[in-house]
């Protein structure tokens, strides 16, 4: 029987794992809304289309498993491109706030229903070589899966984290997400930037997938249980905001993961959400709007 | 007390700057009270105090001795003030006619069941109201747009349909945010005969206002601000005369 | 002297009635019977979300939440206390509306996504309740065995028994179109102005003495209370009730049907209801690919056509009217 330090150091090994995932989830959403002040209701389902990708490259290519973050990474890419150039795009000229979000909804429902035609509704087993080989510190059970979890996490939001605070790009980016009139009057291009964010913002989103995939039920639906705790974590961590998303997933993924180990596991988004809920009466994240509507 | 409004040492700080510093006035009843000022001196902040969109981090308004502190914006104006905005804001997808039927929402008399079973009051209700619509919209030279959309208005029509809205709630007291923006001179004139004609019909007026045409032959009193603070208050003559006032307008044209 | 335009409500709410009573008369196979009734409770969830979304301008994905609210609250009432239905349908309807209500007094101050995005946790926390408080709920067992509503025996006519479909149909489809007529009544009258104005902007609404909080919460409540009552015929027509059919993809659903159908327009989300619950059942021997028709017709108005099939049919008749006679067709 564990005592309970063992029980908290292993939880919170769990819960870092599990909100690294979330973190690079969420990221990707609050990136395109620092940019585009659009939520993109389909970012859920390309971690989903990321996981089936990497699975094939696997499981069927018999490619290895660390290549195959990249390539969902890429499988990302592309479905970031196609939903802006196809969805945002040629909506920004409408000019109505809810619009874009609705064709997200219709993007996304498409994209799980086409999934269920072409994968079935049966949950593939996604197996990483690297889930069963444990290491054992005392007590404690890691395993190398883990490790590589926390690792390219961590590589990605550092990179990420360089990227926009040291490069050209990085600074345009930044500006585009104060105001984009004035960054347009600066000669900087927001649709490329706004183009270029949100293929970034849905890379991570594929590459969530290929980590995910080993841990979720791997069916088309998968996307449906993790967007609602990454809307959470959006919105706890205040939208567009980089370091509060950050810690607000590993918040979340250490909640989930002491949840799990104390209370019946289906709490969990009733917990999340009530936290959720309670983010939102307390700091009304109508501040930001306050802000921007100050030119009445 | 016998000034309809009176505003004491309002103040405002948005992130790091004070927007607005102590200001204070009174108005008298059927007075045209002109705030002018550079540009950022916070003049729209201002209004948005006074009409309760924002709240004052300090300081009172009263209105008609009720004291306005705390009370939401609906419920100002539904005391009798009216506002009408510097970045127009009408209901751009409904009709002009819709535009000004919507400000008639605190003036409806129809019992509950009525809304939904459509009897007598109703349409006594709506045929009152469609007739004073109409009215409003002939006052301000709309009478033949009625059914057009608002948002394909050319600009100083759409200014005067925010009027017309406006003056649908039937306030007592109109504060107007740049009210002559953009329009051409003939659109100022037809809007100085007619702020002239409503204060004639009892309306007292706040105008934020950069058109100095408008302000000189308008206003009975003036206030100028910069930078937040109540830089001189007084007669348009007073104010035309003033050396503080008019270095500061200087001082803003030479930056 | 009557509205304008009444003759031609009239005619058209006739229309509506002869196409109800023909309904089970062209439809006779059981199932086809119980695709109509399908129909007839996601017309009345369409309803409520338009008067929501298309009039007061809300983003509400937690429809499916009130949906169940309602059909748990009535069928708990009656399989747990023995009520009888009608009364329970009213307490599923008040709850749901009251939980609509709530939510909108909660959303106050949250602009468009978070709106969205609060209804939609709304709905989460809801199928999360039904799911797990299973000494109230049974869970994913689910209840089963409920009564469709009590027999009615009406002076001179034969007894009309609700379990049959087609009978059902016409008692659900009374009140959808009952539905209808109130909230057409209510968007043509001020009521239909204020919301519009909230929809519009809500700042300057506030500027002439709309109390938008009060007007917002009045919406979700008649949206959530009419879904609450369609939960309870849901209940009592389906028989057997899990959480599942109350998930939050239901609300996307729904969406759909508002969208499809006409954003804002009242018989939009009619047709779009009809539209989209007959033509997956339509499509059956196609396969899987059926319920892509969702995503794809939702995806594809948004973008194309965002007036939706009322919108066509409106774009046209103007064109129709123009080429007969430039200049006669008004704004």
């Amino acid at each position: 029987m564990p005592d309970a330090l063992t029980v908290v150091v292993q939880q919170t090994i769990n819960g870092v794992v599990l909100g690294s995932l979330y973190v690079l989830v969420a990221l990707g959403l609050t990136l395109i809304y620092g940019v585009l002040v659009q939520i993109n209701f389909a970012h859920a389902d390309i971690v989903t289309v990321g996981a089936f990708a990497a699975y094939f490259f696997t499981h069927r290519f018999g490619g290895h498993y660390v290549l195959s973050i990249g390539v969902a990474l890429a499988v990302g890419a592309v479905l970031g491109w196609l939903i802006n150039s196809l969805v945002f795009v040629p909506l920004r000229r409408r000019g109505s706030e809810l619009l874009p979000l609705i064709a997200t909804i219709g993007v996304s429902i498409l994209m799980e229903n086409a999934s269920l035609a072409a994968f079935g509704p049966i949950p593939y087993a996604f197996e990483s070589p690297y889930s069963g080989q444990v290491i054992r510190l005392g007590r404690i059970f890691i395993s190398l899966q883990h490790l590589l979890v926390i690792a390219v996490a961590g590589v990605t939001i550092g990179l990420l984290y360089a990227f926009i605070r040291y490069t050209v790009h990085g600074k345009a980016l930044r500006a585009v997400a104060q105001d984009v009139e004035t960054a347009g009057l600066m000669g900087i291009n927001p649709n490329r930037l706004i183009m270029l964010t949100f293929v970034i913002g849905s890379a991570l989103a594929g590459l969530s997938g290929a980590l995910l995939g080993p841990v979720l039920v791997l069916t088309p639906f998968a996307g449906a249980s993790v967007i609602v705790k990454a809307f959470a974590i959006v919105i706890i961590g205040g939208f567009g905001n980089m370091e509060g998303t950050i810690l607000a997933g590993l918040l979340v993924g250490l909640i989930e993961a002491f949840t799990t180990q104390l209370m019946n596991p289906g709490l969990i988004d009733i917990v999340v959400f009530a936290l959720l809920l309670a983010t939102l009466a307390l700091r009304p994240t109508g501040l930001i709007a306050e802000r921007r509507e100050e030119n009445v | 007390m016998n000034h309809l409004f009176r505003a004491d040492a309002l103040s405002k700080r948005f992130g790091g700057v004070q927007a607005v510093q102590a200001i204070s006035f009174e108005i008298a009843e059927r007075a045209i009270f002109a705030v002018i000022g550079p540009n950022g001196a916070g003049k729209s902040t201002l209004l948005n105090l006074l009409n309760g969109i924002i709240a004052a981090d300090a300081g009172s308004t009263w209105f008609g001795g009720v004291d306005l502190t705390g009370l939401a914006a609906f419920r100002r104006a539904r005391l009798g003030l009216g506002r009408t905005f510097q970045k127009i804001r009408l209901f751009r997808h409904l009709t002009v006619l819709d535009n000004v039927l919507a400000g008639f929402h605190v003036h409806h008399r129809i019992p509950a069941w009525q809304y939904v079973v459509h009897g007598g009051a109703y349409r006594e209700d709506r045929a009152r109201f469609g007739a004073e619509a109409r009215e409003l919209l002939a006052f301000v030279g709309l009478a033949d747009r009625a059914s057009v959309v608002a948002g394909s208005l050319p600009y100083g029509e759409q200014r005067m349909l925010e009027l017309a809205r406006a003056l649908a709630t039937r306030p007592r007291l109109l504060m107007a945010d740049e009210p002559a923006a953009g329009l051409n001179a003939a659109e100022v004139e037809r809007l100085v005969e007619r702020l002239s004609r409503l204060r004639e019909r009892g309306l007292t007026l706040i105008v934020v206002e950069h058109n100095m045409d408008l302000v000189m032959n308008l206003a009975d009193r003036v206030l100028v601000m910069d930078h937040g603070e109540r830089l001189f208050e007084g007669t348009p003559a007073d104010v035309q005369r003033n050396p503080t006032v008019i270095a500061a307008y200087l001082g803003e044209r030479a930056s | 002297m009557s509205e304008p335009g009444a003759g031609r409500r009239w005619a058209f709410r006739l229309l509506v009635l002869v196409v109800i009573a023909l309904g089970p008369v062209v439809m006779r196979d059981t199932y086809w019977r119980s695709v109509l009734v399908v129909c007839a409770l996601n017309v009345m969830l369409a309803l409520g979300l338009d008067f929501v979304l298309g009039y007061a301008g809300q983003l509400n994905l937690g429809q499916a939440a009130f949906y169940g609210i309602g059909a748990y609250t009535s069928t708990l009432l009656v399989t747990r206390l023995g009520l009888s239905f009608w009364p329970s349908l009213v307490a599923g309807t008040v709850l749901a509306g009251v939980a609509g209500v709530a939510l909108a007094l909660f959303a106050v101050r949250l602009r468009g996504h978070y709106l969205a995005i609060a209804s939609l946790g709304f709905a989460v926390i809801t199928y999360q309740v039904l799911l797990q408080w299973i000494s109230l709920t049974q869970g994913p067992l689910g209840i089963y065995a409920i009564p469709p509503p009590p027999s009615l025996a009406l002076p001179g006519l034969p007894v009309i028994d609700f379990a049959n479909p087609a009978r059902m149909f016409y008692l659900v489809a009374t009140f959808a179109l009952l539905a209808y007529v109130v909230l057409d009544a209510l968007v043509r009258s001020p009521i239909g102005e204020t919301l519009a104005a909230i929809r519009e902007d809500e700042v300057s609404a506030a500027a002439l003495g709309i109390n938008t909080p009060a007007w917002k919460a009045f919406a979700f409540g008649v949206g959530s209370a009419i879904a609450g009552m369609a939960g309870a015929f849901y209940a009592s027509f389906i028989g057997t009730l899990v959480p599942d059919a109350f998930f939050m993809t239901e609300s996307f659903t729904v969406l759909a049907m508002v969208i499809v159908g006409g954003l804002g327009t009242l018989i939009g989300p009619v047709a779009g209801a009809i539209l989209l619950t007959v033509l997956p059942e339509a499509l059956r021997g196609v396969g899987d690919l059926r319920l892509i028709v969702y995503g794809v017709s939702l995806t594809l108005v948004v973008l194309f056509v965002p007036g939706g099939l009322v919108g066509t049919v409106r774009t046209l008749r103007e064109r129709v009217v123009e080429r007969r006679a430039p200049g006669a067709a008004t704004a």
